[in-house]
């Protein structure tokens, strides 16, 4: 048959050019969120910055098993960047676009987005997961393409190439509450004996791995670390065992839900009160004080790199308008003012780079463009991020942008504050190379 | 010796928590011989619908909780009818993937609806644990412990002198010969499913009140896969002994050999059990055996 | 009716033939032609997807071997994917192994793995079978994060692949590197599916008591089908390692190992083609959902409740799993040779 045969043609034809025109179309669906603004016209007249967008890369852990720290951090750093482009006019008259994509909590998508990420011509690039930045960082690190990580674990920023701590890590939580509980709190001679318990991620590893660096300096005997699951409903066992060890101060590295199973389980065996217990900022929420019980959690210590809501800093009534405006449900979570902090620092390095750089250096949106953000950008910073949390400032050697936590205690079923900015040390990894061979520079 | 008695009433009392999701489990088997696999799904799903009812809304309990039953009738009845009974006589591989696929779109539609996945029931025991001996145990345990011997006293009775439940051990034992007897298979099918959803209800209720409500209590829906493997998939009686095993498994087992082995060990005995017990005795403890040979 | 009017067989080797009309080979290097110069005109974005397709598809062909073709009920997929991605992220970080001895080894010991795993399959089958797979996923990823060697939770960094002093820096490189590898598995595993061992594996799916009746050694087939699905998942966990650079063991989770049975089943099960169209199907629904269709809901919808548009993604992947399942489970390949027979058919085809 004649027809057949031509029909036959003309198909394959056709699925050919389906296929070929794919990229194509997926290239030209539209940028994820507002405002679009045209490229600058290459007109005789200057233009004017409003036309002149920056593009700021994003990659959010909004769905998934994180969703309840990815979505509110979602919200904090879409809520800033709105507030930057209403209020402010953008960066030096420039709008700032966000450019993100929610990677699931899904390491294949985060390595996909990045890259796509690259492709759209973005400056630099955010994560508010360390697990999801250590799947994008060996693409990043070798493409130049500089990353800001919110929350961070010591591999991504060991050794320093060109990914950076908002904040301080895990392990940083552990060496800032160890100093102070040694200069503060522990009244006794010799050495106290601590007790870790980490969840079984980076995050209770990273406490860890800080713990087995620095306990012969700090003085301190670790006698036990216990792990647990994120899902766990019972540590009883764990906790009989550290029960036994009579230890004096028990840390916990881990997420909210099986923190307060842990310290349930101490206040249930006679433990706590007695003890004293320091969290890391990951389960130091009102997460956990709702899932334990006010009574349970009193005067349980942690620390925390950001300020707490209601506190009386410059950016807070801006922060709480918005949170209220917007996303009133997120309102009380500290993850939104770590990423609205998030998105003040992005748009200072956006701002310096401008500055430092010119615009139309930037607009290329390539390698040349990405190390000129990183020199000019982010390595220039000393910004007091309208003192949500400690200043940020890059040293040489030190990818932590924010080196300080204040140490706080649970009274009255309300977390606060006991001291002002601590600052953290940076915990020589590389000086265990056996331990953390991660450390060693390449 | 206290360690020894603090780790076996734990054990006890965390095992029968795996036996009360077990027996939801045993119930679907028991009455159709479909492996519900979408368990996880179900015991998150009630507990923040129960949470929807007494804290957003702002129900006090007494009226919370009969809504939150009437629900858990509800959607059973819904995934029997659009997702199970199309495919009855099907192949396994076809029943197994539907339960899976219905436990995803539980799970989104927990976070669809409530996407902040981390809340807490408002708390119904005190703290203070109760003193057996020299060991503690909190309360929520007790009462979860109590909760799971009534339901499996009911269960078995129900199977054994309702004409309902003799049918439905019937349908499971021969689909056909029970339709020649004139008894709608699919009638017992919707009320086995909508059985094992309260059961699943209750135990999601009784598991967030200790642990809180997070995606954990999927996790805490596997390990129950290890308490009807070692007790037997159709066997109540089964789950209600091999929970209190597994408890003790994971927190004897792992209280001693923790410090000789790897950290975290306890997290991994149940499955470790799963695959010993596959190996030897793959029809559990007391469920029924399957002879086929040539 | 698979074949084209007029086309007959008269040779046992016509009657065997993959490719048996020219219209046939015709297409499959127009087809080759369009996939290898695909780099040509995608962007980055476009072949980071390709790749991870790619991956994704040698791994689901190892599951539909042992799933579809042997009827071995395996929801531990991601596990031995894991193993094979470890193991060569082992070899080349630790012991600076080149990267096809990492390769291999990883299908390997993965197989090896998977052949340990699958030794229930002896006394069970079925739904006991499905548990012992997840159990397995649950020991593996365990003691990955407890071994010290593998960099337990912090994970491990994975260079870049080489061959001789070739780098596979580029995505293009690696596209190739992937692609060559993912057409060698689909015509391993066709081809598989004709020879005596592909004869056995349906035979023990459809009745594997009539086929013990008839000689065929249960024992080494359902191992076998272990051994080169979780070999397959092996190499495709190499090449994850060295394609995405560091390794976590949260990649690996057992909603992964769900999706891959979804993928396979809404393919088609034991078909060649299925694997392909499943894994294309569900990946790009992924990609599209997560960069185009999700951010422009959460802009449209901002008064609900914030993030609400987490759980689209698994409500989607929830309903087209039971959709595909209650409606058309043999999949979208038997949907494909519906239409061929009627498109040949036509105008018959009734």
């Amino acid at each position: 048959m004649k027809g057949k045969r031509f029909l036959i043609v003309v198909g394959v034809l056709l699925l050919a050019l389906t296929f070929a025109a794919l990229p194509f179309i997926g290239a030209c669906a539209p940028a994820p969120t507002a405002p679009t603004a045209p490229t600058a016209p290459t007109a005789p007249t200057a233009p004017k910055p409003e036309d002149q967008p920056l593009k700021y890369g994003m990659s959010i852990c909004m769905t998934g098993v994180a969703a309840e720290k990815g979505s509110p951090m979602g919200h904090g750093k879409l809520d800033a960047i709105k507030y930057i482009n209403d209020e402010l006019g953008g960066v030096d008259g420039h709008p700032i676009i966000a450019d993100w994509y929610d990677n699931a909590y899904n390491a294949a998508k985060a390595a996909t987005i990045v890259k796509k990420l690259m492709d759209d011509g973005a400056l630099f690039f955010t994560t508010n997961s360390s697990a999801m930045m250590s799947a994008s960082m060996a693409i990043a690190n070798s493409a130049g393409f500089s990353g800001i990580a919110s929350f961070s674990s010591p591999p991504c920023t060991n050794p320093p190439m060109h990914i950076y701590a908002q904040m301080p890590d895990y392990g940083d939580d552990f060496a800032a509450f160890a100093n102070y509980y040694m200069a503060n709190i522990w009244k006794g001679t010799g050495k106290p004996k601590m007790a870790l318990e980490i969840l079984n991620n980076s995050t209770g590893y990273g406490a860890r791995d800080a713990a087995t660096c620095l306990a012969d300096s700090l003085g301190i005997e670790i006698v036990a670390t216990e792990e647990h699951t994120a899902t766990t409903i019972s540590e009883m066992d764990a906790m009989t065992r550290i029960k036994a060890l009579k230890p004096d101060v028990l840390f916990i590295s881990s997420t909210p839900a099986p923190t307060a199973v842990v310290i349930k389980n101490a206040y249930e065996l006679g433990m706590y009160p007695g003890i004293v217990i320091g969290c890391a900022h990951a389960s130091y929420t009102k997460a956990l004080i709702d899932i334990a019980g006010a009574k349970v959690v009193e005067g349980v210590y942690g620390v925390f790199p950001t300020v707490n809501w209601g506190d009386d800093v410059p950016g807070m009534a801006k922060m709480t308008e918005y949170c209220q405006k917007y996303h009133a449900r997120d309102y009380g979570n500290m993850d939104y003012i770590t990423s609205w902090a998030e998105a003040l620092i992005g748009a200072q390095i956006l701002k310096l780079a401008v500055e430092n750089c010119g615009y139309d250096a930037l607009a290329k949106g390539d390698a040349a463009a990405w190390a000129c953000v990183e020199k000019n950008g982010i390595q220039k910073l000393d910004y007091d991020v309208q003192g949500l949390h400690g200043p940020v400032k890059y040293t040489p050697g030190d990818n932590r942008l924010d080196k300080s936590v204040r140490v706080f205690v649970i009274k009255n079923g309300v977390i606060t504050p006991v001291t002002g900015w601590i600052e953290a040390p940076r915990i020589p990894y590389e000086k265990y190379p056996d331990k953390f061979p991660w450390a060693v520079p390449k | 010796m206290a360690q020894l008695t603090q780790f076996t009433i734990t054990g006890i009392t965390v095992g029968m928590v795996y036996a009360l999701i077990g027996l939801c489990f045993a119930l679907v088997w028991k009455s159709s011989g479909v492996a519900n696999l979408a368990i996880g799904g179900l015991v998150l799903i009630f507990s923040w619908f129960t949470y929807g009812m007494v804290v957003q809304i702002g129900f006090p309990y007494w009226i919370g909780l009969p809504l939150v039953i009437i629900f858990a009738l509800a959607l059973g009845w819904l995934i029997e009818r659009f997702a199970l009974r199309p495919l009855i006589a099907q192949p396994i591989l076809s029943l197994i993937t539907v339960t899976l696929g219905i436990e995803f779109l539980l799970e989104g539609l927990t976070v669809f609806i409530w996407p902040w996945m981390v809340d807490a029931l408002p708390p119904v025991f005190p703290p203070e644990p109760f003193h057996l001996g020299q060991a503690v145990v909190a309360q929520a345990y007790i009462w979860a412990a109590v909760v799971s011997l009534v339901l499996f006293g009911l269960l078995t009775a129900y199977f054994k002198y309702n004409k309902m439940g003799i049918a439905m051990r019937a349908t499971a034992d021969d689909q056909f010969a029970v339709q020649a007897c004139g008894i709608p298979v699919t009638r017992i099918f919707s009320n086995a499913w909508m059985f094992a959803c309260v059961v699943a209800a209750i135990a999601g209720i009784l598991i967030s009140w200790i642990g809180g409500l997070t995606y954990g209590l999927v996790e805490t829906g596997l390990k129950s896969f290890s308490v009807v493997i070692l007790g037997g998939l159709d066997s109540f009686i089964g789950c209600i002994i091999a929970g209190p095993i597994i408890g003790l498994a994971e927190n004897i087992g792992g209280g001693y050999l923790t410090p000789f082995i790897w950290g975290g060990l306890k997290d991994i005995i149940p499955y470790i059990i799963i695959i010993i017990v596959l190996f030897i005795k793959p029809y559990g403890l007391f469920g029924e055996v399957r002879i086929e040979r040539i | 009716m698979g074949l084209p009017c007029g086309t007959h067989n008269y040779t046992y080797a016509q009657d065997m033939a993959i490719m048996r009309t020219k219209t046939h080979w015709a297409l499959l290097i127009a087809l080759l032609v369009l996939l290898f110069t695909f780099p040509l005109y995608g962007g980055g974005y476009w072949l980071g997807v390709a790749n991870l397709i790619g991956i994704t598809l040698i791994a689901a062909i190892g599951l539909n071997i042992l799933l579809g073709y042997c009827g071995q009920l395996s929801i531990g997929h991601a596990g031995f994917i894991a193993v094979g991605a470890y193991t060569t992220a082992v070899l080349t970080n630790v012991f600076h192994l080149p990267f096809l001895v990492g390769l291999i080894a990883a299908g390997f010991i993965a197989g090896f793995i998977g052949l340990i795993f699958g030794i229930p399959s002896l006394r069970v089958k079925g739904f006991y079978l499905a548990i012992a797979t997840i159990a397995a996923q649950f020991i593996i990823i365990w003691v990955i994060n407890h071994l010290g060697i593998t960099g337990g939770f912090m994970g491990i960094a994975v260079p870049q692949a080489s061959i001789g002093g070739f780098v596979f820096d580029s995505e293009a490189k690696m596209f190739y590197l992937i692609m060559v590898i993912a057409v060698l598995c689909t015509f391993f595993a066709k081809n598989l599916a004709r020879t005596r061992i592909g004869r056995a594996f349906v035979a023990v799916r459809d009745n594997d008591l009539a086929a013990e009746v008839m000689g065929v050694n249960l024992f080494y087939y359902k191992l076998l089908a272990f051994f080169i699905g979780c070999f397959l998942a092996g190499i495709a966990g190499a090449l994850l390692a060295h394609w995405i650079g560091f390794m976590n063991t949260e990649q690996f989770t057992l909603s992964e190992s769900i999706l891959y049975i979804g993928m396979i089943i809404i393919g088609g099960l034991g078909t060649a083609l299925g694997p392909i169209v499943g894994v294309i199907f569900i990946r790009l629904l992924q990609q599209v959902l997560t960069t185009i269709v999700l951010p422009l809901v959460e802009a449209a919808f901002p008064a609900l409740p914030a993030g609400f548009t987490s759980g689209i993604n698994p409500i989607l992947f929830g309903v087209i799993i039971v959709l595909f399942l209650v409606l058309e489970p043999r999949g979208i390949a038997h949907r494909w040779t519906l239409f061929k027979a009627a498109y040949r058919l036509w105008p018959f085809s009734y």
